[in-house]
């Protein structure tokens, strides 16, 4: 952003008046990895909360991936604390095993809703009340 | 000169520096080298204005100075005591970032000093933005180690845009010798020259991590005249095109 | 800010239907069942070849729209009156960024980078909003891209965030919520200039006149020149008719602007009662097009910016690129 005095653009903006931009319609072209690796972001709301997956960012290192996580996906909401962790590191079930889940709900031996003690208690206490 | 003179000098070079420093920084909104730094350069740019705004909220508040807004946006250029080095155009990214580097480790160690100032607004201010100046060289230590070990383009334009900083960036500490004197008896703060030797031990930590050179200090002159009233070419477009809008009509409100 | 109005690569019917003979029918019924339960699909899933490029396209726009929009709005950064509007226009800017790092994720779980992203867009082979293309004269018009603009793109994002993809919609739910700031901040400021002196009213009327019409146009072209895809629709890609949208849009606004004693420049601007449908002249659509196509008044200069803050950065990037390392797609 020189301090460039030369009329080169017509911008409105005077940021981009100084700037001397080539205008000669060149192609720009941008390398692949140019861009960097990707690191997926979990942000920790408050302390004692989980962190929970909120996206990710570009960057050439952890290091500057949590610097840049902080500002993209701490600056508004409550944040304590953040992760950063390689997308590449992440492994995960394939989609279309989605199936290996499929029947946890029917498991009710699992669940406290499959164990109707009242019930029990309540048939038991009639019971003994019709007896007296 | 009263104390309070002496506050008022101090606490508007201060503001007169975040101001125009996040002013230049946030130029770079938009138009950053890749979208997450982009995102982050901006967030510190704004933090700047607002360390500024703190500061000129100050001076309202505590010391009769004028409406901030107006006192920031529209006075002459003389009376503006920023230093030379924020004044300078962004030039490219090894500059600007180079710049916050060493702008962002004086702030920083000027501010800790505050954190124990006899002037009492200031004390509660200095713990309030202590996290984001963290952030703010956190993240300037972060690329400047990591661009100086990333081959020799990067390296050697890291050192040549320490050479050109680094002479400007002592104007930061340019002396007020009349108002320190006060200052430091009433422990205010404890004087530039303090200052400027914490921040050279810091800064030269960090330096010698990266690989880094820092020119000597006893042989490069401080660009000094900012604090006094004396500027670069640049600083009167800048403020030409600060207030622009409000000059439209300094009475409406905007 | 997402810039509506998008060019939806109409599906060449032929093309089409070989494509959806590739496609094999029994994923596809799984596939579009899942849609009609209102399952959303995620990036591992089996999805027709169709399905996936045009959500490339469509994310892609969109991620491009906000990175060039924060050019328009960026014109006064530096020239905005006060510390509350200096923070809150920088702010918004930087938004706009961060919702195109948003989008420009979404998209590359679809399996293009965002190199070839950004090369597509500075090469002009993929396009972004046109409303970005007009420049931003005055600081009242950045007050009007605020406030209508904004208004315009939180009826359009509202409506995509109810899609079929997962990536996307989550990405659309966090830009929703900064776009309510947005829409808040430029009614604000609208307001102040609506409700100021007859200099800042006259700034205001002459920034909407200029407006209204890319406004118009924000939506796209009217439902009946539009051959709009049913299938865009069932596998809700496309959420809602642009005639819907921009009909949503003058309801809620319009009003808003007419009670603040502005006028806008269409004299057949009315609200029939009984329909509750909106007539309004038909903005110029040749223009619309020719705008799309390069021929607007700022078209060469944003991308000109654009190329140059590659160029520029381009040392940084490089610097700390890593060609060893096998760069991946976001997972989600």
């Amino acid at each position: 952003m020189h301090n460039n005095t030369s009329m080169d653009n017509q911008s409105l903006d005077p940021r981009v008046k100084r700037l001397k931009l080539n205008s000669s319609g060149e192609p720009v072209t941008v390398q692949e990895g140019e861009n960097w690796n990707v690191f997926e972001v979990f942000h920790q709301e408050k302390r004692g909360a989980h962190h929970e997956h909120v996206g990710c960012v570009h960057a050439p290192s952890a290091q500057l991936a949590l610097v840049f996580a902080k500002e993209q996906f701490g600056r508004r909401k409550k944040c304590v604390n953040l992760w950063v962790v390689r997308s590449a590191d992440i492994l995960s079930f394939d989609t279309e095993d989605e199936d290996m889940f499929a029947n946890n709900l029917e498991k009710t031996y699992r669940d406290a809703s499959g164990f109707k003690v009242m019930e029990k208690i309540n048939k038991f206490k009639k019971s003994a009340h019709d007896k007296e | 000169m009263t104390r309070n003179d002496a506050i008022s000098q101090l606490l508007t070079a201060m503001a007169d520096d975040s101001l125009i420093q996040g002013h230049r920084n946030s130029e770079w909104t938009g138009l950053g080298p890749i979208m997450e730094e982009d995102i982050a350069f901006s967030s510190m740019a704004q933090d700047k204005i607002g360390h500024a705004w703190a500061l000129y909220r100050t001076l309202h508040e505590n010391l009769g100075g004028t409406d901030p807004d107006r006192f920031a946006f529209l006075r002459g250029e003389k009376e503006y005591k920023c230093c030379h080095f924020v004044e300078m155009p962004n030039g490219e990214y090894d500059f600007s970032l180079m710049r916050h580097f060493l702008f962002d480790h004086a702030e920083a160690i000027r501010w800790e000093q505050l954190q124990q100032s006899s002037f009492e607004p200031l004390v509660p201010l200095a713990r309030k933005l202590k996290g984001e100046i963290k952030y703010h060289t956190l993240h300037a230590n972060a690329w400047i180690t990591q661009l100086c070990r990333a081959g020799e383009e990067s390296y050697a334009r890291m050192q040549s845009a320490l050479n050109t900083c680094f002479p400007l960036a002592l104007g930061i500490f340019e002396p007020n010798p009349e108002a320190e004197q006060l200052l430091t008896a009433e422990k205010v703060y404890a004087g530039e020259a303090a200052l400027r030797a914490q921040w050279m031990d810091r800064i030269y930590n960090i330096l010698a991590v990266a690989g880094l050179n820092l020119p000597d200090e006893n042989e490069v002159t401080p660009v000094y005249g900012g604090r006094k009233g004396y500027h670069t070419e640049y600083l009167q477009p800048l403020l030409d095109e600060m207030g622009y809008v409000f000059r439209l009509d300094p009475e409406a409100v905007w | 800010m997402y810039g509506g109005g998008y060019i939806f690569d109409e599906p060449n019917k032929r093309q089409l239907n070989e494509e959806q003979l590739h496609d094999d029918p029994e994923k596809l019924g799984e596939f579009e069942a899942r849609i009609a339960r209102g399952e959303k699909i995620e990036p591992g899933d089996w999805m027709p070849s169709e399905y996936r490029r045009q959500l490339i396209r469509l994310i892609e726009q969109h991620a491009h729209s906000e990175i060039i929009g924060a050019l328009p709005e960026g014109t006064w950064i530096t020239r905005a009156p006060g510390f509350k509007r200096k923070l809150a226009l920088i702010a918004k800017v930087q938004d706009e960024i961060g919702h195109g790092q948003l989008l420009y994720n979404a998209a590359e779980t679809l399996g293009k980078s965002r190199e070839a992203m950004i090369n597509d867009l500075l090469s002009g082979k993929s396009k972004y909003s046109n409303v970005f293309n007009y420049p931003a004269e005055t600081w009242a018009d950045v007050t009007v891209i605020g406030f209508l603009i904004d208004a315009a793109a939180i009826v359009n994002q509202v409506a995509n965030a109810k899609g079929s993809y997962g990536p996307y919609c989550r990405a659309l739910e966090r830009i929703c919520y900064e776009e309510s700031f947005h829409l808040k901040q430029g009614h604000d400021a609208f307001i102040e200039l609506a409700t100021g002196t007859p200099a800042q009213r006259a700034m205001v009327q002459d920034a909407l006149n200029r407006w209204w019409q890319p406004i118009m146009h924000f939506f796209g072209p009217p439902d009946k020149n539009s051959v709009h895809s049913e299938k865009l629709m069932q596998w809700k890609v496309k959420m809602a008719s642009n005639d819907d949208m921009r009909n949503q849009f003058l309801d809620a606004y319009v009003p808003k602007i007419w009670d603040l004693g502005l006028s806008l420049p269409d004299e057949n601007l009315k609200k029939d009662p009984a329909t509750g449908k909106w007539a309004y002249s038909d903005p110029d659509w040749d223009l619309f097009k020719k705008v799309i196509n390069g021929g607007g008044p700022c078209n060469k200069e944003r991308l000109d910016v654009r190329k140059w803050a590659e160029e520029h950065g381009r040392w940084v990037r490089k610097a700390l690129m890593n060609p060893t390392e096998k760069t991946t797609a976001p997972v989600a």
